[in-house]
């Protein structure tokens, strides 16, 4: 691979380096689990980058290969520990607590998210991350009526985590 | 407002949490080797391969015994050759399509087609293990028969077995070979069943949507 092709890909990365940040937030939970798949993400980025040809934007081009490499090809390393494990606040907190301090109520709502599965996390990322239900579908390789349908149900499911 | 609603208001702000590399952490980390499932499938088919051409070739290379007892068995030698090239020619068939399943594993696919080309790379090679299993236990099978019924020592023993006494032979040299089929079989399970048994679940997660 030539030098120039090298540079333009290490500068777009670390100018959308918040997309795989985020990835790699929604399916780790540890520092040294999250520098793993930072490092997966960027090999596969950089093994693909040759045949992007820029008729997508590259941001939309990353979502797509951070998602299957989270979801895919990542082998969660040793240092991974099990959501089970994640430190954050109580969990089962009373339902008339819900309503407290704003910082409180978003780590009861990360660590929420971080109890769905692959399938589930992939959905709710696309989702903060503004992206349509046509996109949503086309990335996952779903219908857009099933990407809804399942979208309803992950919200739902929240809602159950968050109010047992 | 519901959940996630409150969680993309703070979702955009949130990058603090993180160390945001430069150029220069960037650059190394291009030079790391992959740990993604796809290769280490990879070094699964070629450790495959390898082994079982090797089981195939080793004896009869290096054992004078071994080839002078396949030739006595085939001894028409246009049967071994014939076999020998059929053996070969199943093992570059593999070879072909392991090349081309790997070439259509992209990384850029949406999700679904992902995993559905890791499986059937995965299935390539399964079949290449179950050939390789089939061949090995009527090998076995035939093997144990010719020296019940040529090796002169194993003749002159037997000699003086009852019909009873014979079925039980035959009975256990089956049973020894289904053990042994058995055991790779489950090896092999294991194995994959460690390696992809998260790419199965999220699998069957977007296969049940399409319900």
């Amino acid at each position: 691979m030539n030098k120039e092709l090298e540079h333009s890909f290490v500068e777009l990365l670390e100018k959308h380096q918040n997309i795989v940040h985020k990835v790699c937030r929604l399916y780790t939970n540890n520092y040294d689990a999250h520098n793993d798949l930072f490092q997966e993400i960027t090999i596969q980025l950089w093994k693909a980058y040759p045949k992007f040809r820029g008729d997508s934007k590259f941001s939309t081009w990353m979502y797509r290969v951070g998602l299957n490499t989270a979801i895919t090809l990542y082998r969660k390393s040793k240092r991974t520990i099990n959501t089970q494990d994640f430190e954050g606040v109580e969990f089962k907190i009373k339902s008339e607590d819900y309503d407290d301090t704003e910082e409180q109520q978003l780590k009861i709502l990360y660590k929420a998210v971080h109890e769905l599965n692959d399938i589930e996390k992939a959905l709710v990322f696309l989702y903060l991350e503004d992206k349509d239900y046509r996109e949503i579908s086309e990335t996952l390789g779903i219908s857009e009526v099933n990407a809804r349908v399942k979208m309803n149900r992950v919200k739902t499911k929240l809602k159950t985590i968050l109010n047992p | 407002m519901d959940e996630l609603d409150i969680l993309k208001k703070d979702w955009n702000k949130a990058n603090t949490d993180y160390k945001k590399l430069s150029v220069k952490d960037i650059y190394p980390l291009l030079q790391k080797k992959s740990s993604s499932i796809v290769k280490t499938l990879f070094y699964i088919s070629i450790a495959e391969l390898m082994f079982w051409i090797l089981i195939n070739s080793i004896p009869y290379f290096y054992s004078d015994e071994y080839r002078q007892k396949l030739e006595i068995i085939y001894s028409n030698e246009y049967v071994l050759t014939g076999i020998t090239f059929l053996t070969y020619g199943i093992i570059l068939l593999f070879i072909y399509l392991l090349y081309n399943s790997y070439k259509s594993i992209s990384v850029t696919d949406n999700a679904k087609n992902l995993m559905k080309s890791i499986i059937k790379t995965r299935n390539i090679i399964k079949c290449y293990v179950i050939y390789n299993l089939v061949i090995a236990g009527v090998s076995l099978i035939f093997g144990f028969y010719h020296a019940l019924n040529n090796d002169p020592n194993i003749a002159s023993q037997i000699e003086n077995f009852s019909s009873k006494e014979l079925a039980i032979a035959y009975a256990i040299m089956i049973i020894c070979t289904v053990i042994f089929i058995l055991i790779v079989y489950l090896f092999y399970k294991i194995i994959y069943g460690f390696l992809l048994k998260r790419l199965n679940k999220n699998y069957n997660e977007l296969e049940k949507l399409e319900v």
